[in-house]
């Protein structure tokens, strides 16, 4: 549950930002006289003050059955054009129509990636960040830069855009713009709209127990939704050792394992249709 | 030309000089399978395909089962996620006899998701319901 209001936490960071911006407003030329900010070499004691921050090691399972649950409990407020949309997409999949929104192999992205992922993440503290590391898309990785900074004035757009975080408590909060605005709003692997930019995330991630990881998010898409989306994400820690995060090349199964003409061991393409699996009515491809 | 359009180019020419019918375990939604039947076949597997992010197993299913007679190409979760529900890449070699659960493609195909798969010569049997890890602390 949220502690604290996360419309209070959009407040504070847009105020924050704003400030940057005055700032550098009256700042004028100093962007371009400004001096190379460096990011320092970290000392003893801040490697030590990672120790006094909450436990999240190990590896965080997804309850998938709850993403399912809060999906149809409480659907994203789609606009009216997006809700069409939706509905077409929503129709084509409970058709059987295979099409999916991530059969290209791109990441799911922002805040997608939380949403709707069956696969498992681990979360590293270093001085000055966070990192949130996971598996299955081969280039699942969120950086969250809790240094101090605020975000740049025009990001380059990102998969996973630009995330800054603060501890408020034993809770993170992040602040994420910057994502591409081709990146899904997914409902599932096949229903999904682009978030057709401008897109804000606010995240509050905490314990809920010792063993129980909440992702609280507002998802501000102002370009697809009626108004700013609450929903919650849950994670379970698992220590045991075959739970490691493993590599996950998306494209991987795109290619068979083969053995070419000089004995090398190579990756073949093999056939997609719409990127789905074309059963095959012979073999697997030679 | 862009890398893309070269890649492309490259698997059409693949395609068009073997002929190839095969499986892309592209990262997709399981809309195509039909999860409220679930159907058994017993076959040879043909290859174990232990990739991301869709794990495939191939079976070949004898002319003497009728209709279910072919090959097979049977989707799973990810290489992760079946390593934590017990699977491993040496789960199943091609020669092995296997009875396969699975729901079926929709279109009729010889595909399925996979629910169960038994190896039949010593017994073992390996699950995939995900849902079985949501709870913290699971040995």
């Amino acid at each position: 549950m949220l502690n604290h209001s996360s419309f209070d936490a959009r407040a504070r960071w847009r105020r924050r930002t704003g400030c940057a911006i005055a700032v550098l407003a009256l700042c004028g030329n100093c962007a371009s006289a400004a001096e190379t900010v460096l990011n320092p070499a970290p000392t003893a004691q801040d490697w030590a003050a990672l120790a006094k921050l909450p436990d999240w090691s190990g590896v965080w399972t997804p309850k998938i059955s709850d993403q399912n649950r809060r999906i149809k409990a409480d659907p994203m407020p789609w606009n009216p054009q997006a809700a069409k949309q939706v509905a077409t997409m929503a129709a084509d999949e409970a058709a059987g129509n295979p099409r999916g929104l991530f059969i290209d192999c791109l990441p799911e992205a922002m805040p997608s990636w939380m949403l709707i992922t069956h696969n498992a993440m681990e979360i590293l503290f270093t001085p000055g960040r966070v990192t949130l590391l996971g598996e299955s898309d081969g280039n699942r990785l969120r950086r969250i830069y809790t240094d101090g900074r605020g975000h740049p004035v025009d990001p380059d757009p990102t998969f996973h855009g630009h995330s800054i975080g603060r501890w408020d408590g034993e809770t993170l909060v992040v602040d994420t713009v910057g994502v591409l605005p081709q990146t899904f709003l997914a409902v599932s692997e096949a229903v999904g709209m682009p978030n057709n930019g401008d897109l804000h995330v606010i995240e509050r991630i905490h314990l809920a127990d010792s063993e129980t990881l909440y992702d609280d998010l507002e998802i501000i898409a102002p370009r697809i939704l009626t108004r700013p989306w609450k929903t919650t994400r849950i994670y379970f820690r698992q220590r045991a050792r075959k739970y490691d995060i493993v590599e996950g090349v998306c494209l991987q199964g795109s290619f068979a394992e083969r053995v070419d003409k000089n004995g090398n061991a190579v990756f073949v393409p093999v056939p997609q249709a719409d990127g789905n699996p074309v059963p095959i009515e012979s073999a697997p491809p030679k | 030309m862009t890398i893309q359009v070269l890649r492309s180019r490259a698997l059409a020419a693949v395609l068009a000089c073997a002929g190839l019918t095969g499986l892309a375990a592209a990262h997709h939604s399981f809309a195509m399978f039909e999860f409220s039947k679930q159907i058994s076949i017993h076959g040879t597997v043909k290859e174990f395909q232990w990739t991301n992010p869709h794990v495939v197993l191939w079976v070949d299913v004898p002319a003497a089962a009728g209709e279910t007679a072919g090959t097979w190409s049977l989707e799973l979760t990810s290489p992760g996620n079946l390593t934590r529900t017990g699977w491993t890449r040496r789960a199943f070699a091609a020669g092995d006899e296997v009875i396969i659960e699975l729901n079926p493609l929709r279109n009729g195909k010889h595909g399925g998701a996979l629910v169960k798969a038994t190896q039949v010569k010593t017994g073992t049997v390996f699950n995939t319901n995900l849902r079985d890890m949501e709870k913290p602390g699971l040995k």
